[in-house]
Parts: C-alpha cells; structure tokens; sequence
C-alpha cells in the first residue's frame, strides 16, 4: 500500500479539481452552453448578505449560507451598480467557480445608492434619458465585453422592481401614466394580460414606462452587439405595483419577448415594523406569479426576490418559509426561487432580520423545505442555439 | 636491558639514524597547517555577512517602509455629539424615577477592573504588574454562537488563576462576537424562543462560571433589535435571578449609541448589579475616523447617566487603544498607544496632543502612497475622564484593554480623587518597554530593536482639564510589516526542503498550474540535494533561508544564530549562484514575536538585512492532521494574512501533496489571486534574490565551494564507511559465533596416556608477592607426567629471590637461575635454555594455574603436528569496574575469537601467560625474538610459517591478574598495541597471502581491520555522528550506533554462554563501550606515533616500570 502512495497522489493531483464537487457537476458541454429551464423542479438560490452594497460576494459567505441551509445553491445573486462603472468580475468569478450560476442585479444608480436621495432629489446622472441617448455607451460596452469574457451563463436583471417607486429608473420619475407627448392615441382602451379585459388603460403610450422599455431594450441590444450572448435577460418587477394603478402594472413595462428570457419577481413579506404589516405568503405569491406569468407564457419564472423579516410577535416566520416552500412547486411555471438572505438596520434604529437563521425555527423551515429533491442544487447546463 | 640494536633481529620500527621522523614531521605539520588555514578560511567566508551582495532596492524597500510622510495632524473635529448619541440622549429610558438600588450596602471601595482579549500580547504583563491596582478582571470568554443558546468558549485558564492568585474577582464576558461577526439573531432567538432554550443556555453558562470561580459575568450583546426590549429584559431578569443564587453578579455592557436602546435601564436596575457604560468608540473603526472618546462626548455621557440613573450602578469604561484607519480600507486597526507611539515616531509627526476641544490626541501619515489616520487615548485622556468619573461618584472604571495602555494610565488609577500637577510631573518621562509595537500590515517583517524614552508636558488649563503635547516620542521595539495591503493575494511557502521526494511532487503541481511559491530551505538538506535547489530555482520559484540545521534560534547564542544563517547563505549562494534576502525562523511559535528573547534572532536576521518573512496561515501539516483538515485549516484561517505555510520535507508529507491542489483550488474559487512572494512585495525576484556579482564573489564563493564539497566528501566517506563497517562487523560477528560454537563441540576427548615430561618456564621480575602462589599452584597438580619449574629472576630489585627459595625448601622441582636484569625475551630463552623437557609450558609470574591446566593444556601436543597451545586465561581479580569490564572482554574477545580462529588453524598468539611449546617448535621458529613487545605474538606467527599448527585448549585455564586502574591499564594495551602493530608490520607479508590459508585471509587481515584501522578511525565516526545528531539526523544516525551496541552485545551473550559465565555479566558491553573506545583509539594512534617516531630510546624504561604494575600481557591479539 505505501508503494502505491505516489502513484495515487499522483492520480489526486490530476482528479483534484473535481474533488468535493457533486458528481452532477459534469463540466460544462463543449462549445457555448446556457442553462436549462428545468423539466422538473426549479433551482434554489441565494442573495447571501453581501453587504451594503450588496456587492461584496465572498465564497465564504456563500458557503456559509450552504452550510447553514445544507444544500448547495444553483444561482447566487449581487449587484452591479452603474457607479462603480465596471462590470464585477471578481464576483461573477468566484460563483462560476462555485459551479453555481450568477444573477446580477444591474442597476442605472450612481453612488451612494440611497432610496432617501432618490426620494429626495429624482434621478441621479443615470437617468433613463441619459441611457438612450448614449451617454453610457462605453460603460455599457466594456461591461458587455467584460460580461462576454465570462463565457459561461449569467442571469442579469436590469432595472428592477420598476414597477415600485424607490428606485430611479422607475416610471413613477418619468412622467407616470401621462401620455407620450406627440405619440397617437391607440384607438381602443387596451386589455392588460392577466386582467380582466374590462380593466383597460389609457389608450395611449404610457411615459414611464415606455422609456424604461426603450431604455431596456436599448441596453440588451448594446450588450448583445458586444457579443454578450451568455447573458440570459431577466424581466423582474415587484410583485405589488406601487403605486397600485393600472399604468404602472408590471406588464406594461414588459420589453417584448425577443429581450427577456426570464421573467422575475420579488416576493417579501413583512420587512420593516410598522412600515408593513404581516402578511401570509399566499396573497402575496399567488396572484403577481399569476399576473406575470400571463404576460408571456412562454418564459419561465423565477423568483428574483424572496424573504421576510422576523417578527415574532406579527407573525410566525417559519410557518411563512413553510407556505412558501409549499405554494412554489404548485406552480410549475416557477423554475428557480432566489432567497434574500440579509439582515439590516433601518433608520429608526430597528432591525430587518430576512436571515435564514433569524430564530431556529425559520432556519428549520427553511431546511425542510429547501432539502426537498424539487429543489435543484445544480445549474443543469446545455448547449447554446 | 639489552641493546635491541646490537640483536640480529631489528626492534621493529627503528630507525637508527631518526631521520624518518624529522621527516615526516615536517610534512605533517604543514599538511595541518594547510588545513587549519582552509579551514578557517572557509569559516570565515561562512561569517561573511551576506548583505554585501544584495542590491540597494531590497535595503531601499525597507527604508521606504520606515520613511512615513509627515502630514498634518488630523484636524481635530468640533466634537459634535454624532447622531446616534443624540438618539440615545433622546431616547434614553433613563428616567430615573423608579432606580432601585441593587444592594442594600452600598460599596465605597471603587471598582477597578480591566479588560482582557487573549490575542492581546501584553494583557498578562500588564496584569503581573499592575494587579494591587485592580479589583476585577474582565477577560474575553464566551460567544453566543447560535439561535439554540450553543456558546463557544476562548478560554485562557492562565490568565484566570493569576487573576484570582491575585485577589482578582474574575468576570468572564459573554457577547454574541463570532469571528468578527456581531450574531444578534443569536441572541434575539434566545430571548424569544421557548423558556427551555432559555434555562439550558443559563445552565451552561452558570457550569462554565462555578468551573472557573467566576465571581459573575458581563454581558456585552450588540446590534440587537430594540424591537425586542421587552423579552431582553425578560431574559436579563431571568439570568439574574439563575445568577443570583449562586451568589453571582451579572453587569451588563450599554454602548453609548442606539444599540443601548435594546435595554430598559430603569426595569434592569433592579436585577443587573453594574452597569458598565462604554465610553469609548464615540467614532468605532466601522466608522469614518475620528476621535474615540472625546472629553465633551464622555461627560454627557457620564452627565445624562448620573442625573437618570443611580450613579453607583455604573461602571465606565475608560478606553486605553487607539484605531488606525488606512484609507480605502473599510475598517480600522485597533491598535496599542505603543503602536501609536511608533507610527508617530516614525513618521516624524509633531504637534500631536491633548487638547480642546476634543481632548483625544490623533495624527495622520502616510505609507507609501495610503493616507492613514490615527485616534488614540493616553494616560492625560485617561487622568480627564476618570476625573469625571470620579467626580459623579461612579462605582468605578474598566480598563479597556489591558496591554494597550500607556502606562502613565497606573498613576492616574492610583492617583486619589484630588488630583494635582505635582503628581503627575513623572508622566512628562514617556518611558519605553519590551513590548513590541506593529507598523504596517502583513507578515514579512523587519525588526527594530531599539528603545529610547520620549517627552511630553502635561499641563492642567483653567477649566481643570489636563492637556499635554508630545515633544519627543519614545522608541519603542517594533515590527515592521509589509504586504498585507491586498486581502485578495495570497502566497505559498514551504519550509524544510529539499527533500528528494516530496519537493519533486510539489514542483510537479506548481508547474502544472502556473504558480510560483516560496520555498525555505535548510541548509544542511540543500546541501544534500543541490540539483533540487536548482529546480526550484529553475521553475522561477523563491528560494530562502531557513538555517542550517533547523534549529530553535531562541536558544542559540548571537554568533551561533549568525553561523547559521550564513552557512546557509553561503550554500545557496553556491549552488544558486544568487544570494537571498529571505529568512523564516525556524518553529513558528515566532509568528508573532512577543518578547525580547523571541526577538533577538530575528534583529540578528534584521542586522545581516533579511527580509522576515512569517506567517498567518499555518495548517500544521507536518503534523499530518489528514489531508482534509490541511485543506480546512488553510480555510479557517485564510482571513488571517495572505501568507500560507507548508512543508515539502521533513517526513511523510504525503498529505501536502493532496491537500496543496485542494488548497489552490480552494484559494482560486474564493477569487484570490496566488501570487509569488515577490508579487506580494510589489518587487522582482531578482531584488530578493540578487545575482552574484561574479568578480567580487569570486573567491570567497570558490572556498565555500570547495569548503562544502571538502565536507560533502568526508561526510559521504564516513557514511559510506559506516555502513561498511556495520556489514563487516555484522559478518564477523556471525562467523566468530558459528566458529567458535562449532569448535568447541568438536572438542576432541583427552589422549589420557599422553603425559610426557613437562618445564614449566617463568620469567619472574619484581614479583616478591605473587611468585609464592603462582608457584605452589602449578605443583599443586593433577599432571601424571614428570613436571620441573624453572624460575628465573631477571634481576628482581625486591626479594622476589628469597620467594622462590622459601617454596624450593622440599621442592626439588623447582630450579632457580639469577641473571641480571635483562628483559624478558632474554629471561625465556635463558628458561628454554635451561629446560630438560621436550615440552615448555610458559607462565607469567602472577598467574595461577588449576589442578587441570597442565594436563588439558600439553594434551593437544599429543598430535606431532601441533607446535604450539594456547591456554585459557580468565581475570582472577574482579575487584574493580575496570578489572570486571577486561574479565568480560578477556571472555569474549580473546577467548571466543581464538575459539573461532582455532577451528581454522588461524590462532594469531599463543599467549605468554598460559601456553604450551615444543623445544623444537620454538627452535624452528627462531626462539624467542627480542625485535618485538610482543614475543608471544611474534613466535605464534613464526610457527605458523614454520607449519606448524597452533591449537586452544579451553578447558586449560590460568587466572591472571588484570590491571585496576585507568593509568595501568592504558599503559599494558599501549604496549600490546605496539607489540600487535610490531608484528603485523614484521609479518605483514602474510597478509592475504593464500599460502596461509585461514591466518592470510581471515585472522590477520580481521587484527589489522577491526582492531587497528577501525579502532583508530572510531573518534572521527563518533564525531560525525555527534554532529549529525546536531544537524538533526540522529534519527538516520541511530540506528548504527544501536545496531554496533548490538552486535558487541550478542557476542558478549554468545561467549558468555560458552564459557560459561553468568548472561547478564554481558550488559557490561555498553559502558565498556564508552571506557575502552577512547582508550583503544587513544593507544593505537600512540602506537602509529610512536611507530613513525622510530625510537626505541625510553622504551626500556617504559617497560620497566610497567612491569611493576602491568603484568605480562597475557594475550596480545
């Protein structure tokens, strides 16, 4: 046996790199690959507290996170802030090399990427007009590049929750519901899908959210023109419109579907005491997974978002986690589901705690469901058209 | 004494003319001068300091490293009470209406206690000294780590038992800090969960506090939910009253921010016994920089809480650190006033003081390019606030931290409460230390030694504010670190190579994946594997110094430590050609010098301009842990430092070699960029490991090269002789043992008709005592054949004469002839001269005889061809160690060797002592010859070439007397040595001489080999092996020795057994060995002396006066 140590260290040297990786991690297929929408079940994913700026991706705590959920993660998501003007590679290198697939959130904000400013002051020198005009088209170009270099899969979500109002690239700060100025009248009220044909909306082109759509589109065919083609593009809106009109639903910002591959949402219960209150998850997954699932029914659904602080006293949290992990698998249009995990403190000194070890119980909850085999540690890979 | 030269036959060795000797000793003492200046020479270039040949750049670095820019102080900021302190103010609830005292006896004695973290260096010192000035310690203990109440513990149980021998009442903290990570989920699920969650977490904290005679515990939990005020209170009520039956006290930590929130002062003041205010991190190191206490924000701190609450409920915390923030870091270093003190010196800052309005003394610098800003707090910030302590009649302070502090803090603590200039004059002294403060990040370090006092003035102002500017800083010992900049890079380093078959493999992996690592070698193995040191060097790695002989540097004396770095240096130098600036200590118990005497090794590197480089991650590898543990350790530990260390020698490291690819992977998935070390400096490897300048090094490198090989030589001939020898010593001892064993069964049985007449012949000189006995015991035998002595007295100067003469009366055998004092070769032939019988039997004056002997011993005779017998002789006289020690080689050295040569008619010496002639034999050999010492062993060999046979009779014994001390003993084996030398020289042309068979080919050639050559090289072997045992190969060296102890024992058993004698008298080998080694080396070196000498001139003195003391030899193999 001792003789043939060298020889078997010799044979852990060359096999080392695939040592402690589940066998389903088979190396990815020759050529340009993408992920799989899976047949059956969805993947399991994870934002895992990457600081405030919830870029500062480490293996650590991506690890950490694994460890404490006991199963490994398909998709870990970050962000990408326009005002740190590059694309994050040193991120997206530690997930792919994690074998898990990257989800970016990439956001037209500037620094320092506070709701306050945005509430207080509008938009900052990543407005929407400034996108298309081209006023970022090397930033978005070298991003792009950067992105291709890659060469594997990455999920990007850009400007999302739009149809919320804290963010900048919102409709809300681009002139709402009002009409395009100059555009004509559509000669019908139109039918928004997923809602009762007699709920219509104004029959002209919508301000805000035409200009996110054109912004949208004008950011995907720049990337693409980069030869980006790794990128798979994730519509994500909030699962509640704010405000709650019919100009500002999620499907009238939906880019068409020759720009999105993915459809996204976020779904949080309670997060803020006394800000909201607590909510079962039922309501709050059931009719906004139905509403953007009918905008186009061909992309799958993955939930871009999900999470909801704990507050023992409102409500019980693991019970959340439990609904949650038994209303997804019911609708099997919904193909991977990323949890928040992070914990904050608000301005009035308290506490946001969306971790997923916030109590014992809700870590519970969240292992039991999570260990169920719908839940899919590994990106399936497969070949590119 | 008869004139040797005069005889027909030479005395072997002389040289008449004693040219030979002035000869030769010309050409010796120039051969050992010539050596001793080599060597010295060598020597000298192994003392050469190494830092001539390194460039300017590697100095440069460090200078650059020292020379931090001056800027202007920090401004000092208007300290306008920061947002969360006004929130706190705001939203305090401490209105105080409902403040119950915890006890009704109110303590006087104020309260002193001092914070203790275990990775402080300096806490233990600090409480050694300063003890009687404390009343409680508050060491760093227990984490909550866990929603279940699951709680780690960072036990230091030194710390505690000299706290406690001190009179200390210790209070262990319990926070909710995991690995620099705040858990508040952990404590928020623990209040809220269910009540048993509660009881188990209290019942493990109460076993851990009686374990260590706790006198309570201070709770320190933070970034709590203030949601979750209620259920704290809850679980604080509860604590105390588990608490409280076991007599404990429970304090609990408010930091003066929003955290304190968390707490319903005025609910809690029944059941928490002190509050401890945390007057410090008014700027903590997440925030922006700023000051850390400042005296405006600690008195509206210490005001609002004494006009709401119960002031001798409090406890403030008095901050002792500082913080460093570098810019474009996302927190700050805590750091030590010594720390501050250095990086103040070293940049040549002035003007930092203490001063309105913030009263907090703070400076900024720069290294390199990084702007750093530093806040710190000293003893004139401490004398502010505990005045304003004292002043509100708080219960006491709480030293934050121990070791951190300036130690003027001590005068103020023990200063009353009316405080004046005149007792603080002594503070204006900054008095220096041992303790070593850190400049810089990383961990290649270099060392400055130096101390020297600093000056400050402190000043009282109008407003009773104490105010102090540093005029000149103390020097104190520091660390310069370098390379820790990036926590993204990382570095490899092995130590303890080459090694040929690990180092191989981890080149191998390297190669493969493109990564250049750091390897440190030991001299004494590069210079085994030199070729492997040119790989290393070749596939673009780092080559540094880690000694010759991987010693503790810490025990070495300074010249002792310079030797070894330099041997080294030397040795790399050549064999690389290039010199290295790197050196790792060896044992890495110095990864973070603490004390002088962890030091001073690395100042000497620091002195010859080394680069020290330690390390922060050590998954002790060599200690084989499983090569998945390597791989976790190196995981655990990466946020440590961006050094990693592992071994390519030193035993299986099997283990690095599996883990080292796991390790990279590892590394590389985290997104760390695996750099080389030189990478990691910002330098080139061409800067750390400069090349030689080949005209300057010329010769120096020439005498080290040919130093190193000189003794690669003599070191691979004396291992290699080693192991020949073992194999001849080995094979011997199995052919001596078969032999021997297999003649004495073949003992032939006694011929009882042979009884022939027999002259017992003996040479008598100066044996006035002995000669009586010997006689009476060879008359007093069994022997049937006609039996006459003949004695002659060889000019005895006692009454040796009127001896003889007594045991003549009524013994007509004995005849007596007188002759002048002659010698003895001269005393025997005038014996056989005088003989009647055919057969002579030879005995020394002090030999006995047995009833048997005469009769065994003529038996063999019986045989017309044998000319010869040799006796049996034991020592008689076992009184002394060394007499017993001979009687046991007597047993199995002569005796079973003459058993085994016996068996192939080889028998060497037929000894004067016990031995059996023919006339004839004698007269064809020549008779007795005075050429040698060693009559006896001249004319054994003189018959062999006569061919004759020489037989053993065994059972034929004779009791001798053995010499009983040191200085008679040296001198009998010096004269047999010479003798045996004599006639090996006189016969040498027997030597492999196939016409003697067994004599030619075996028992010669094994005198000269075991007991000249082997003898005489033997203190250079033992040498070697010390020194080898030095190097640290004992392990490989061992063995041998072991296996030579071995072999001389398993003889000893067999010969033992065969005499016989009891077994255990052969364990009498191994002191022997230590005895008769030096001894034997010493007297055949002597006798090659005396050999090339060629005199003869004071031999017959010598002679003389030995054979008062030293008997006959009675065998000389």
């Amino acid at each position: 046996m001792r003789k043939c140590l060298p020889f078997l260290a010799a044979i852990a040297v060359l096999y080392s790199g695939c040592e402690q990786k589940p066998a389903a991690v088979q190396g990815p297929p020759k050529g340009p690959f993408t992920v799989a929408v899976p047949e059956n079940g969805a993947y399991t994913g994870v934002y895992a507290d990457f600081g405030d700026n919830e870029d500062d991706v480490t293996l650590d705590k991506i690890e950490n996170f694994e460890q404490l959920v006991g199963k490994r993660q398909a998709i870990v998501a970050s962000s990408s802030y326009w005002g740190e003007g590059s694309f994050p590679t040193a991120n997206v290198n530690i997930i792919v090399r994690h074998h898990s697939i990257p989800l970016i959130f990439w956001s037209p904000w500037d620094k320092p990427y506070d709701q306050d400013v945005i509430a207080r002051n509008g938009p900052d020198k990543f407005n929407l007009p400034s996108v298309v005009s081209g006023k970022w088209d090397a930033y978005i170009d070298q991003w792009a590049d950067a992105a291709r270099q890659v060469g594997s899969p990455i999920f990007v979500s850009w400007g999302n929750e739009m149809n919320g109002n804290w963010f900048p690239w919102s409709g809300s700060f681009y002139g709402a519901g009002a009409q395009v100025p100059g555009s004509t009248p559509y000669p019908h009220p139109t039918p928004v899908p997923g809602y009762d044909p007699s709920v219509s909306v104004p029959p002209y082109p919508l301000q805000g959210p035409e200009l996110y759509k054109k912004a949208f589109r004008y950011v995907v065919d720049r990337v693409r023109a980069r030869g980006a083609k790794n990128i798979l593009w994730v519509f994500h809106a909030n699962n509640y419109s704010e405000p709650p009109d019919m100009w500002n639903v999620a499907a009238q910002y939906y880019p068409g579907s020759d720009y999105v591959d993915w459809l996204g949402l976020s779904v949080y219960g309670e997060q803020v005491h006394g800000v909201d209150s607590f909510t079962t998850f039922a309501p709050l997954f059931k009719w906004p997974t139905q509403e953007i699932h009918a905008i186009d029914p061909s992309k799958p659904v993955m939930l871009t978002e999900w999470g909801v602080g704990e507050f023992p006293k409102e409500g019980s949290k693991s019970d959340w986690i439990r609904d949650a992990f038994a209303a997804m698998p019911k609708r099997s249009y919904v193909k991977a589901a990323i949890f928040w995990n992070e914990r904050w403190q608000n301005s009035d000194d308290t506490y946001s705690n969306l971790h997923v070890n916030s109590s014992p119980e809700a870590l519970a909850a969240y292992r039991d469901g999570v260990a169920q085999p719908y839940w899919l540690s590994e990106p399936i890979l497969k070949p590119q058209k | 004494m008869t004139d040797p030269v005069s005889e027909k036959t030479p005395f072997v060795f002389l040289d008449p003319r004693g040219r030979r000797w002035p000869r030769l000793r010309r050409v010796a003492i120039l051969g050992v001068a010539l050596i001793f200046v080599a060597i010295v020479v060598f020597v000298q270039t192994l003392f050469l300091r190494p830092e001539l040949a390194l460039p300017g750049s590697v100095r440069h670095l460090k200078g650059q490293l020292k020379a931090l820019q001056n800027t202007q102080p920090v401004p000092a900021a208007t300290p306008a009470p920061s947002q969360s302190l006004r929130k706190f103010l705001q939203n305090h609830p401490l209105h105080g209406t409902k403040a119950v005292l915890p006890h009704p006896e109110k303590q006087t004695k104020e309260i002193r206690a001092g914070f203790y973290t275990v990775s402080g260096n300096y806490g233990m010192k600090s409480l050694e000294s300063h003890s009687k000035l404390l009343t409680h310690v508050i060491p760093a203990w227990m984490s909550v780590a866990d929603g279940n109440g699951t709680i780690d513990f960072d036990r230091d149980l030194p710390f505690v038992d000299l706290a406690q021998k001190n009179g200390l009442v210790v209070m262990p903290i319990l926070n909710n800090l995991l690995d620099d990570t705040w858990q508040p989920d952990a404590v928020e699920a623990i209040a809220t969960g269910p009540q048993e969650r509660r009881d188990r977490f209290f019942a493990a904290i109460e076993s851990e506090l009686d374990a260590i005679g706790a006198g309570g515990v201070v709770v320190d939990w933070e970034n709590l939910d203030p949601n979750y005020h209620e259920e704290m209170t809850k679980l604080l009520t509860q604590f105390s009253a588990v608490l409280r039956r076991k007599n404990k006290e429970l304090w609990l930590m408010v930091s003066m921010s929003a955290d304190a929130e968390i707490y319903d002062i005025d609910d809690l003041s029944p059941v928490v016994d002190r509050f401890v205010a945390m007057l410090v991190d008014e700027n903590s190191d997440s925030d922006a920089p700023g000051p850390i206490a400042s005296q405006e924000w600690v008195e509206s701190c210490i005001k609002q809480i004494s006009e709401d609450g119960d002031p001798s409920q409090w406890i403030a915390v008095l901050g002792t650190y500082g913080y460093d923030w570098a810019q474009g870091s996302k927190t700050g270093d805590q750091i030590t006033f010594g720390d501050a003190m250095s990086r103040a010196n070293y940049s040549g800052v002035e003007g930092v003081k203490v001063a309105p309005p913030t009263y907090n003394p703070g400076f900024s610098y720069f290294e390199g390019a990084v702007q750093h800003s530093v806040w710190f707090l000293d003893a004139t910030t401490f004398l502010n606030q505990i005045q304003a302590v004292r002043k509100q009649k708080w219960a006491g302070i709480a030293i934050d931290h121990l070791g951190s502090e300036d130690s003027g803090i001590w005068r103020a603590v023990s200063a009353g409460q009316r405080t004046q200039a005149s007792d603080f004059h002594k503070l204006t002294t900054l008095k220096t230390d041992d303790r070593l403060t850190n400049v810089g990040a990383g961990e290649v370090v270099s060392v400055d030694e130096s101390q020297e006092p600093g000056e400050r003035t402190i000043v009282q102002n109008a407003n009773g504010y104490w105010t102090s500017e540093y005029k000149d800083f103390p020097t104190y010992p520091v660390l310069y670190h370098q390379g820790g900049n990036d926590p993204h890079k990382v570095t490899i380093t092995f130590d303890d190579g080459p090694d040929p078959k690990w180092t191989p493999q981890i080149l191998d992996i390297l190669k493969q994946r493109g990564i250049h690592a750091t390897f440190f070698l030991v001299g004494s193995q590069a210079e085994k594997y030199p070729w492997l040191v040119r790989r290393i060097l070749a596939e673009g790695h780092c080559i540094g110094n880690h000694t010759y002989t991987h010693g503790n540097l810490g025990i070495m004396s300074d010249q002792q430590v310079r030797l070894e770095l330099n041997a080294t240096q030397r040795l790399i130098e050549t064999i690389t050609g290039r010199s290295t600036s790197l050196f790792r200590p060896p044992y890495n118990a110095d990864s973070q010098p603490s004390t002088p005497e962890e030091l001073s090794p690395l100042a000497i590197a620091e002195d010859l301009n080394y680069l020290i480089v330690l390390e922060a991650i050590d998954p002790e590898d060599w200690a084989r842990p499983g090569t998945a543990e390597i791989v976790n350790r190196v995981r655990q530990q990466r946020h440590l430092g961006n050094i990693v260390l592992l071994h390519d020698a030193g035993g299986d490291r099997s283990q690095t070699v599996a883990a080292l690819s796991q390790i990279l992977d590892y590394l590389q998935e985290r997104g760390d960029q695996i750099v080389s070390l030189d990478q990691l400096l910002n330098m080139s490897r061409d800067d750390l490991m400069p090349v030689l300048k080949q005209k300057k090094e010329n010769f120096p490198l020439l005498v080290s090269r040919i130093g190193f090989e000189t003794y690669r030589l003599v070191a691979g001939f004396l291992w290699s002789f080693m192991i020949v020898a073992t194999v001849l010593v080995g094979l011997r001892t199995i052919l001596v043992g078969i032999l021997a064993a297999r003649q004495k069964r073949r003992v032939q049985p006694e011929n009882r008709d042979f009884h022939p007449p027999v002259s017992v012949v003996i040479a008598a000189y100066n044996e006035q005592k002995v000669i009586a006995g010997t006689l009476r015991s060879v008359l007093d035998t069994d022997y049937a054949g006609e039996l006459e002595i003949v004695v002659i007295n060889d000019g005895s100067k006692d009454d040796t004469l009127g001896a003889v003469r007594e045991v003549m009366i009524n013994e007509p055998r004995i005849r007596l002839i007188d002759q002048g004092n002659a010698g003895k070769s001269v005393a025997l032939r005038n014996g056989i001269a005088a003989a009647k019988s055919e057969i002579i039997v030879f005995l020394d004056a002090d030999t006995s005889f047995e009833r048997e002997t005469i009769r065994r011993l003529v038996a063999p005779l019986a045989n017309p061809k044998v000319g010869a017998v040799s006796g049996h002789a034991k020592v008689g006289n076992l009184r002394s160690f060394i007499a017993r020690c001979q009687s046991l080689e007597y047993i199995c050295g002569f005796n079973l060797d003459r058993q085994a040569y016996a068996a192939w008619n080889c028998i060497t010496v037929a000894p004067g002592a016990i031995s059996a002639f023919r006339k004839r034999s004698i007269a064809e050999a020549g008779g007795i010859s005075t050429g040698t010492l060693a009559e006896d062993t001249d004319i054994t060999l003189q018959l062999h070439r006569a061919r004759w046979e020489v037989a053993y009779a065994p059972g034929a014994v004779a009791w001798t007397e053995a010499p009983e001390t040191f200085r008679t003993l040296a001198k009998q084996r010096f004269r047999w040595a010479f003798g045996t030398l004599q006639c090996l020289w006189k016969h040498r042309d027997l030597v492999f001489n196939p016409r003697y068979k067994a004599l030619g080919l075996f028992s010669l050639p094994n005198i000269w080999f075991f007991q000249i050559f082997l003898v005489a090289i033997t203190p250079l072997v033992d040498f070697y092996l010390l020194f080898s045992i030095y190097l640290g190969n004992g392990s490989t060296v061992l063995p041998y020795m072991a296996f030579f102890v071995f072999t001389d024992w398993a003889l000893a058993l067999v010969a033992c057994r065969m005499e016989p004698e009891p077994l255990r008298k052969a364990f009498l080998v191994i002191p022997m060995r230590l005895i008769y080694r030096p001894l034997l080396s010493w007297v055949v070196w002597r006798s090659i002396y005396q050999a090339l000498r060629g005199v003869i001139i004071g031999w017959g003195k010598l002679e003389r006066t030995a054979s008062v003391v030293v008997k006959r030899p009675i065998n000389q193999p």
